[in-house]
Parts: C-alpha cells; structure tokens; sequence
C-alpha cells in the first residue's frame, strides 16, 4: 500500500526530468539576465531566454546591473558572462 | 539561445570530428574520463560517443553528487524527515535514492512532510514562512553547489531565521580524484575536467594531475562542441608529448576560480575527517559539514541522527561504475532488476547518473550495434 502511494506520489511530484538534466543536483548552470535588484537584500530577479524568472544571489559577482548575463547554478549566479569571452 | 547555439553547431562538430581523427594514432586505445555528470548528461544526449573514433573510448567518472550518497546518509536524512513538525527540503533527484529501508518518497508517502527544492534559498523561503516549524535542507553538491548554501546559510543567521537547519552533504571534488587515481584497477589516458565546480575553485586545484600522475586535463562546458573540444585538447596534447591542465572553458571559468565563493565556503563549512562515497569507501577530507560558528543551523548536531553506515545492495555495482572499471551495460543488474523507474544504485537515479544518462541515451546505440 504504501508502495502503491508512493509511487502516486512519484507519478504527481515535480521531480526533475531525468531526460533534460537536474540543473541542481548536475554540475548544470544557466545563462540569465538580470532583470531587477534588491540591492538591500543582494538579490536579483533574473530571467532565461526562455522567459523563465528566478530570484537569483548575486553576491559571488556582485556588482550588477539589470541587462547584465550571470551563469546560474541553484539559485545562485556562480560566473558572470560577457559578449568578448562567450563569442 | 545566446551563449549556447554556437556550442551546438553541427558543422562545427563535424570539423572537429574530423580533426579528432586525424589526431589518434591507429592501434592505440584511448581512454578518457570524464569527471562529472553534467558532460555524461550532454555525451549521450548529443551522441558524442558516436562521433569520436572506435578507439577512443569515455569512461564516466564519480561527478554526481547523488549518485555518490551512501545509503547511510539517506537512512539519516529519512530519520531527520520522521522527526516531529518538521519540514524537509531536498532537490528533486534525492528524492528517489534508495536508503536502506525506502527513499525519501517512500518517507512523504508515510506522512513526512518532504518537499522539493530548486535552491536553498527556496528552502529558507520555506522556513520564513512556517516559522513554527524547523525546516531541514539536505544539501548536496559539489564545489559549484557549495556556495549557494552557505550564502544561504548566511542570509538565514543574518536575517535571524530560528527555524532553519542545514544538514550538510557537500563534497570536495579533488580527494575522490586522487582516490581514483591511486586506484590500481585504473586505466586512463586523461581526464575532461568539471566545468561548474570550476567556475569556484578554478584550474589551479588539478594541477597535481599532470604533475604527480602524469595526465593531462582539459576543464571544458557541457554544451557538445566544449565536450568535443576538450577530447582534441587532450589528443592533441598527448600527440605534442604535452601533459598539462588546459581551460577549454575560459569564457567562464578563470583560471583562479571565484575566490568570493571561495571565501564563502571558508567562512561557512569545515572538512570532515573523512567522508563516505558510495562505492568508493571512506575518502579523508573529501565532504563538509558547517564550522563552529553555524552550528546552531547543523541538522546533524540539533537533532540525532542515526549515523548508522549501510553496505551498498550487493547485486550493485555502482562503485565500479563510478570507477569506470566497468560500463554501465556491463552491470548484472543493469535495465532489468534496476531502473530509472526502480533503482536499485544511485547511477540510475540522477539524471547525470552513467546508468541513468545510459539507460535513457546510450543503449539505443548499443542495441544497434547489437543488431
């Protein structure tokens, strides 16, 4: 029974789709931009291309500016990316 | 996408293929491994494998977080999970790691309140919004993943959050390296470094590969052309009787790393003595648990744990997985008694697990082979 409710459950849960990648649980990190600052709390609303937003910590790049690209890993921008490295 | 379609042209792949070619030198068997997940993930996703020679051969190395777990660590995170009013936070992965009586799924479905995260600031979220209850965030994750919690362990002392407990996980990327190496089952020709990890602590810490082991390394990205990339790097190092740590991955990584992160870590974790990796045993200072300073925020010193250590299930053979001793295939239990569906070992549930990212990709190229 329980068996029976937990597979229920792991039909129901979000869990991350083996066939795309866990991008926390992988050594997975995604380029955003910044969209907004709180600069009081060191967060930064930022967005994929995708149109995805997230509330990012940007204290390991701090300072940033909204337009700026971050590499972001679990909620946390890890690397910043600029136009002249990436091309 | 910015940052990611030039990574994934398919004409580009194809010079490099070629170039690939011409760099292996026709009866020697090559055998590089690839140290995290991350590049399984994108090898058999893009089909890398079917684009390098027959004689180079990818070996998937021990660079996901939870497939290293020890089932000792879930049967204490279960535990923890049970303790009463809490609210347990994890990333979506662990939820399915067998423990040695259930997984954490196994554990909601009894009634334990277990959610799942995306970040740790998502779980301390949690606990300022139920701050009657303590909420516990089982943290996993290499060096790339390290500084996202302690950040957020930060916040939650600065900010004064009573409720919010950590119990820690993290695990350091270069003492299971060198465990490998000293190995002497291990075969290898060289090494394609992590990317993200690298991101935090730089090229700096795998120097010692070449130096002391005599292999070389290229830190590369996950898109295909970087995984490609680093395979000619490393050729063509061994072709030039180079052996060094190439940055295939400059356009993010620095070659110091990101010594705020750095910094961060310091403040926040201490090495442990000694770790276990499932698989792989006991590795000395290989995992991190929180310094004196936080440990009103230590899970593991608030509440009691277990600490129970558990074999790994004997018909697994994840550690010589890890290893690269063996592939995934090579497994007795591999696609029949474990699954994605029902994993008996860690590497079948991570996404960036070899029998995961293999059952999923992999076997379909095997198959016709087979055929």
């Amino acid at each position: 029974m329980t068996r029976l409710i937990a597979d229920a459950a792991a039909a129901l849960a979000p869990t991350c789709d083996y066939t795309t990648g866990c991008i926390t649980c992988g050594d997975v990190a995604i380029p955003m931009s910044v969209m907004r600052l709180d600069d009081e709390r060191g967060l930064a609303l930022c967005s994929d291309d995708e149109g995805n937003s997230e509330t990012v910590e940007i204290d390991l790049v701090a300072p940033v500016a909204p337009g700026d690209k971050l590499l972001v890993h679990a909620g946390t921008a890890i690397a910043r990316l600029t136009e002249e490295v990436s091309a | 996408m910015k940052y990611v379609d030039e990574f994934r042209d398919p004409a580009l792949g194809e010079v490099l293929a070629g170039e690939i070619l011409g760099l292996v030198e026709p009866g020697h068997h090559y055998k590089f491994m690839e140290v995290c997940g991350g590049h399984t993930h994108s090898i058999y996703k893009y089909g890398i494998d079917d684009l390098l020679p027959a004689n180079v051969e990818l070996v998937h190395g021990p660079g996901c977080p939870v497939c290293v777990i020890p089932m000792g660590r879930v049967d204490d995170g279960i535990s923890l999970a049970h303790e009463p009013d809490v609210i347990f936070t994890c990333f979506g992965d662990m939820l399915r790691v067998p423990g040695s009586d259930g997984t954490l799924l196994d554990a909601k479905a009894e009634g334990a309140d277990i959610r799942m995260v995306y970040s740790p600031l998502d779980a301390l979220r949690i606990a300022k919004a139920n701050p009657d209850r303590p909420v516990i965030f089982f943290a996993i994750g290499f060096e790339t993943t390290a500084p996202s919690t302690a950040l957020t362990l930060k916040r939650a002392k600065a900010e004064g959050v009573k409720n919010f407990f950590c119990m820690c996980n993290h695990v350091t990327i270069v003492p299971p390296l060198r465990a490998l190496l000293d190995s002497p089952d291990l075969r290898l020709d060289g090494f394609i470094g992590p990317g993200h990890v690298s991101t935090v602590v730089g090229v700096r810490p795998f120097e010692f590969i070449p130096a002391e082991y005599k292999k070389p390394i290229a830190v590369a990205g996950f898109e295909p052309l970087d995984v490609l990339h680093a395979i000619h790097m490393i050729l063509t190092q061994i072709k030039e009787g180079r052996c060094e740590v190439e940055n295939q991955y400059a356009r993010v990584v620095p070659y110091d790393g990101n010594p705020r992160a750095l910094e961060v870590m310091a403040e926040v974790f201490e090495l442990r003595p000694h770790f276990e990796w499932r698989g792989m045993g006991f590795i000395s200072q290989s995992g991190l648990k929180l310094s004196e300073a936080y440990a009103d925020l230590d899970a593991e010193i608030q509440y009691s744990v277990p600490g129970i250590r558990v074999a790994d299930p004997k018909a697994c053979q994840c550690g010589e997985v890890l290893k690269g001793v063996i592939k995934p295939w090579e497994c007795k239990v591999f696609g029949s008694g474990c699954t994605p569906e029902r994993p008996i070992g860690t590497c079948m549930v991570s996404s960036e697990g070899a029998c995961a990212a293999y059952y999923n990709y992999g076997r379909f190229a095997r198959e016709r082979e087979v055929v």
